[in-house]
């Protein structure tokens, strides 16, 4: 079975797939976690799979630049401002109503 | 037009920019600040226009003296344009008729409003009734001067609304309130046939138009009266159940005048509508609205002579009219409903007038309009002085006046000529008049008419000498009436001017000019032997009703009334024709028509309605119930409606 | 066995250990471990940089995501209450709606790329190494330098820095903020 991967030689269908299959993950989480730090994980994982679209792009489609790897340190620098913009939040929203729990954050509804 | 026109005729359109701009003034801006100033600025408005319209009709009776009488549009805008040679125009049609009725509308407009200056002092609404009486004027102006039928028919709405907003000015009053009313939905439903006239005649203009070709407008009056368009019109045949078409279109134009000059059966709202202030009734329903049926008549009267049928049932109509409202008028206690029948009768008279005429016989055209001219004064003056009577008495029925002979000189001399003027005695004005519509209900070979009219006008003297009598001779015969004063000047001046008018306008050489036919030219003289049988009538009808009523007692009045028995009692409670109308409209058309509709309209309508709603309420629940607040159940329907979007933008590439 | 081959099969196994990874990130209940399984697909991830020859990136992930990030949100939930470090489950219907967009993105997603053709649009290879030339273009100030994005981040990052202090802190004058 190992002979037989060894063949298929991985090529952009197969790293977006994989890129994909990590965002839906992503996604799943976001719509799931009823704590909102673990919200936030999803989040980062989500980030991080579009993060490795962009290299996958710059690997295959314009190998001779770096254009994709730098959009990737964007990301990143971006999803550092949101977690502590996120964890700030957090900290007040705990402060308020001793709980983070997303599903209890209905207040909107009245 | 080759001839220069003077500067009231070039300027036209001050005519009707006057009182309508006075109309927004006073109403908008003035009446809020000071009710006073408002009827002030009001009554000089319709001074200015009754000026304005002196200034046209002498320059137009000059200058028609050169052109034979020509009619124009001295100044006109294109307002709604439909189709090549269908296009509705707003503007100022000049013509010997609207000249004449520019020049009685101003006058008595202008009287009455100097009139109310006084008979309204103190009351509530003072400025509003001044508002209206503008738009009034505005309206009847448009109406007179409309050169095509659809400027005609919005004015003649309006027209029928001021009416209504003045019948109906002492709103607090049921009475009024059912009155106006009644009185426009009267008129409104006569309305409908006169915009089903309307249509026809444009549909079938319109056609006859595209094959004589010119620029004519369909709506014109100048193209329906031209004579290959009239002979085209005619010539049209059959329409429904076998009457021609123009036939057809002109009885549906006629009920609109009908409805409007309230000739039988529509002449009910007439009587009811004398709730409105007794000034709005000298104006609105005896001197101007009123002959506004006439007016369409005799504005459409080329084509009415075309079809002689439509213009039979003008005349039969008519004298009927005369004839009925006239004997109901002998039995009424109220003189404002006495006047208001006679009104009815004299209009009769007009359209009767018009009906005799033909292209042979066009002398009752001329004896119609100079009727309208006359009586439009005379009438004026007797609501007027009613008024003024009502106005010291402070009661409209005239068993509780008497012997005012001496109290309200100046009211009584001025009503006593109004009533010698509608009796028809020489030498006031309604004597002339009244021979000739007589003379050309005579010269045209209607003798049934002719004897109407001679009855009526017997009639007609006899009942208002029966309220001069009954007002002014004898004694006081309640409180009021030993109280009364005269009124105060305001109010007098136009009484004398009308009276005045009431005199000498049956001198003015109206044949001279308002004829119909150019060759035929206008026998104004006085034929002797109609004219002795006319005062004969007259005197007749007054002498009786001196031997009745003279002496103010009521003992005599009341053993006729018991000799009479019955027919006294139909008469005296118009023919029933109210209790008819009540019976037809409300035990069949309400219970057999109104009452499915509503059911309808309660049931499908509102039940539809209903259900919609109830869909729209239960759809909410459904909705309301996602509105969870999660912002987690927000993100999966909106994920997901994303992604469903992208895969149906892909499927659909 | 060759180097192509035994990259090969490394990408598969690192993908199914990043995926194994990924789902227990969003499917355990208990936070912290969440969290060490977001740090092991992270790393994983720093691994596909390194097999995308982006090695310098892969140094980023790690210090930032793995080093920073991931230690951060750790904090914030010892921060809060030790009742929150074992979350209760979603229910059931949140989970299969959730399930059911998942799947539906993913299959979108992994159609669209089936049906696309990805063609080398650029070419060629770099002439330098991947690390100089993201220095480079970072600080470029031509057509294709991203030097004004770069300093614009730097500005997100230092309103972010100020924006949580402001957020978090208990107001002085206050006290505890109104409840």
């Amino acid at each position: 079975m190992i002979e037989q991967l060894a063949t298929m030689a991985p090529g952009p269908l197969h790293w977006l797939v994989l890129t994909a299959l990590l965002f839906a993950i992503g996604t799943y989480g976001i719509l799931t976690r009823r704590n909102a730090v673990g919200v936030l994980m999803a989040v980062e994982l989500a980030l991080n799979s579009g993060a490795l679209n962009f290299v996958v792009f710059n690997r295959y489609v314009a190998p001779a630049g770096v254009d994709g790897q730098i959009m990737s340190i964007f990301v990143i620098a971006v999803a550092a401002a949101e977690v502590v913009v996120g964890m700030a939040i957090f900290v007040v929203l705990f402060r308020h109503r001793q709980t983070v729990d997303v599903t209890r954050m209905n207040r909107i509804r009245d | 037009m080759e001839y220069e026109l003077g500067f009231a005729l070039r300027n036209a359109w001050l005519i009707l920019a006057i009182p309508f701009l006075s109309f927004l003034l006073v109403g908008l801006l003035v009446r809020p600040l000071s009710e006073k100033a408002a009827g002030i600025i009001a009554t000089l408005a319709v001074f200015a226009s009754a000026a304005f319209a002196y200034a046209m009709a002498a320059e137009f009776l000059t200058l028609g003296a050169a052109t034979g009488w020509k009619t124009f549009v001295p100044w006109s805008f294109e307002w709604l344009r439909f189709q090549e040679r269908m296009a509705v125009h707003i503007g100022v049609l000049v013509d010997p008729i609207s000249i004449l009725l520019l020049v009685v509308v101003t006058t008595v407009s202008s009287l009455v409003h100097l009139y109310s200056l006084g008979y309204m002092h103190g009351e509530a609404g003072f400025g509003r009734y001044f508002t209206f009486l503008n738009l009034f004027t505005f309206s009847m102006l448009g109406l007179v001067t409309a050169p095509n039928l659809l400027q005609m028919f919005v004015c003649w709405e309006l027209v029928g609304a001021s009416s209504f907003c003045l019948i109906g000015f002492y709103f607090d009053r049921p009475s009024a309130v059912a009155a106006s009313k009644k009185a426009f939905i009267v008129t409104r439903f006569a309305d409908l046939g006169f915009l089903l006239g309307i249509l026809i005649l444009g549909y079938f203009g319109y056609q006859v138009a595209g094959e004589v070709g010119g620029t004519r407008q369909a709506f014109d009056f100048l193209f329906l009266t031209d004579p290959v368009v009239m002979g085209k019109l005619n010539a049209i045949g059959a329409g429904i159940l076998g009457i021609p078409v123009l036939t057809l279109a002109l009885c549906l134009v006629y009920m609109g005048g009908a409805g409007k000059s309230a000739m039988f059966p529509l002449h009910v709202w007439l009587p009811d509508a004398m709730e409105g202030p007794t000034p709005v009734s000298a104006l609105i329903h005896a001197a101007t609205m009123v002959v506004a049926g006439v007016y369409l008549v005799a504005r459409l009267f080329p084509l009415f002579a075309t079809s002689g049928d439509a213009l039979l049932v003008v005349g039969y109509i008519g004298a009927f009219t005369a004839l009925f409202a006239a004997v109901i008028a002998c039995t009424q206690d109220d003189i404002k409903r006495v006047l208001a029948y006679s009104t009815l009768s004299q209009l009769g008279y007009m359209m009767f007038a018009l009906g005799v005429a033909s292209v042979e016989h066009p002398l009752g055209y001329t004896a119609s309009m100079f009727h309208l001219f006359t009586h439009a004064f005379f009438k004026a003056l007797l609501f007027l002085g009613a008024g003024s009577v009502i106005h010291a008495v402070h009661s409209n029925e005239i068993w509780r006046m008497g012997g005012l002979r001496r109290k309200m000189p100046v009211t009584h001399l001025t009503f006593a000529i109004a009533t010698l003027a509608i009796a028809g005695i020489w030498p006031f004005a309604g004597f002339f008049s009244k021979d000739e519509v007589l003379a050309a209900a005579l010269g045209s070979g209607h003798y049934g008419i002719f004897g109407i009219g001679l009855l009526v006008a017997g009639i007609t003297a006899f009942y208002m000498s029966r309220i001069y009598f009954a007002a002014f001779w004898g004694g006081a015969r309640t409180e009021g009436a030993s109280h009364a004063h005269e009124s105060p000047v305001i109010m007098l001046i136009p009484l004398v001017v009308l009276a005045v008018l009431s005199v000498v306008a049956g001198f003015f050489p109206i044949g001279e000019f308002v004829r119909f036919g150019a060759g035929h030219g206008a026998p104004h003289g006085i034929n002797p032997a109609i004219a002795a049988a006319g005062t004969f009538a007259g005197v007749l009808g007054i002498g009786l009703a001196w031997a009745i009523y003279g002496s103010g007692g009521t003992a005599r009045a009341e053993a006729l009334a018991r000799a009479f028995g019955g027919a006294y009692t139909v008469v005296r409670r118009k023919f029933y024709v109210d209790e008819l109308y009540l019976f037809v409209t409300h035990k069949i058309i309400v219970r057999f028509v109104a009452a499915p509709i509503a059911w309808f309209d309660r049931a499908i309508v509102d039940g539809g309605v209903n259900l919609s709603a109830k869909g729209g309420r239960l759809f909410g629940f459904a909705l309301g119930s996602l509105q969870t607040g999660q912002v987690q159940a927000y993100g999966s329907w909106f994920a997901g409606g994303a992604v469903l979007l992208v895969l149906v933008l892909w499927g659909l590439q | 066995m060759n180097g192509q081959a035994a990259s090969t099969v490394f990408f598969y196994v690192f993908a199914a250990v990043s995926v194994a990874l990924a789902v227990a990130t969003v499917i355990s209940r208990r936070i912290l471990r969440a969290a060490v399984a977001l740090m092991g697909v992270l790393a994983t991830s720093a691994a596909f940089y390194v097999m995308l020859d982006a090695e310098f990136l892969a140094g980023v992930q790690i210090l930032v995501y793995v080093g920073g990030i991931v230690i951060l949100l750790v904090y914030a939930v010892m921060l809060t209450r030790s009742s929150e470090l074992i979350e209760d489950r979603p229910s059931g219907r949140r989970r299969g709606a959730a399930l059911a967009v998942s799947t539906l993105f993913f299959v979108a997603a992994a159609g669209a790329f089936v049906a696309s053709r990805f063609e080398t649009l650029r070419p060629g290879a770099l002439t330098v190494s991947g690390t100089t030339e993201i220095g480079r273009r970072l600080l470029d100030q031509g057509s294709t330098g991203y030097v004004l994005p770069f300093e614009l981040i730097s500005l997100l990052l230092l309103s972010v820095l100020i924006g949580g202090v402001v957020i978090a802190r208990t107001n002085p004058d206050k006290g505890e903020d109104a409840k």
